[in-house]
């Protein structure tokens, strides 16, 4: 396995456990090496949009479906709470896990909160929708905005 | 990306913003996306899809609108 997928793998493997995408040091501490090889790594997996990072580089802001700040879709597996992206990110958590799990959201316009199952194929029978302002080949251009 | 309770709803929030509506996409939609974006990210081999990956994966689910094409410029 390489080094990238090493440090691809501890992010999540981290966060599926704990429901926190981990600090760099946490990072380093299990792939035994130093933050500044991680954050190489980080740099990489940013130019393949697999991670999302804050301006200083070695903070995760998105491990995507996995959210590194609270955000309004909020997910419980397990009993752990998750937090998601956006609302496409928020059933990818479920799917990501491979797990049983709760959407809590809500309704951006009336504010009416969901409460979604998740089950292994998918969720319950539900008239709620998905709305995306931004098409597809902007996503990446302003992702928090995504 | 934004959960609505009805495409009414939908409506609303765009002209409160004074935007168009955007191609609307049912939960069971989303789940197969969900499933397709991240069912193996959790594995050694998981990768996001390439842009032509993503065409198929959007016609597939019947979401066939530029809106979906990850290198139109329809939207520049």
């Amino acid at each position: 396995m390489g080094f990238d997928t090493a440090v691809k793998l501890t992010i999540y493997t981290f966060t599926a456990e704990s429901g926190r995408i981990p600090s760099i040091q946490a990072v380093a501490q299990r792939v035994q090496t130093s933050t500044d090889e991680v954050a190489q790594a980080y740099a990489r997996l940013r130019a393949s949009r697999l991670l999302f990072l804050e301006p200083d580089g070695t903070t995760i802001r998105m491990a995507p479906p996995f959210s590194g700040v609270p955000t309004q879709h909020r997910v419980v597996v397990d009993g752990i709470e998750y937090f998601a992206n956006c609302a496409w990110d928020a059933l990818g958590i479920p799917a990501a896990l491979h797990r049983p799990g709760t959407v809590r959201s809500r309704c951006e316009q009336s504010h009416e909160p969901l409460n979604l199952s998740v089950g292994l194929t998918g969720p319950e029978p539900s008239t709620w929708l998905f709305h995306c302002l931004v098409p597809a080949a902007k996503w990446w251009d302003d992702l928090v905005f995504t | 990306m934004l959960f609505f309770r009805s495409e009414e709803l939908i409506r609303e929030w765009c002209r409160a913003r004074a935007v168009e509506p955007r191609p609307i996409v049912r939960m069971d939609q989303l789940w197969q996306l969900a499933v397709t974006w991240y069912g193996a990210r959790l594995e050694p081999v998981s990768r996001r899809p390439a842009a032509n990956e993503m065409r198929e994966i959007f016609a597939r689910l019947g979401l066939h609108d530029a809106f979906w094409d990850p290198q139109a410029d329809t939207f520049q």
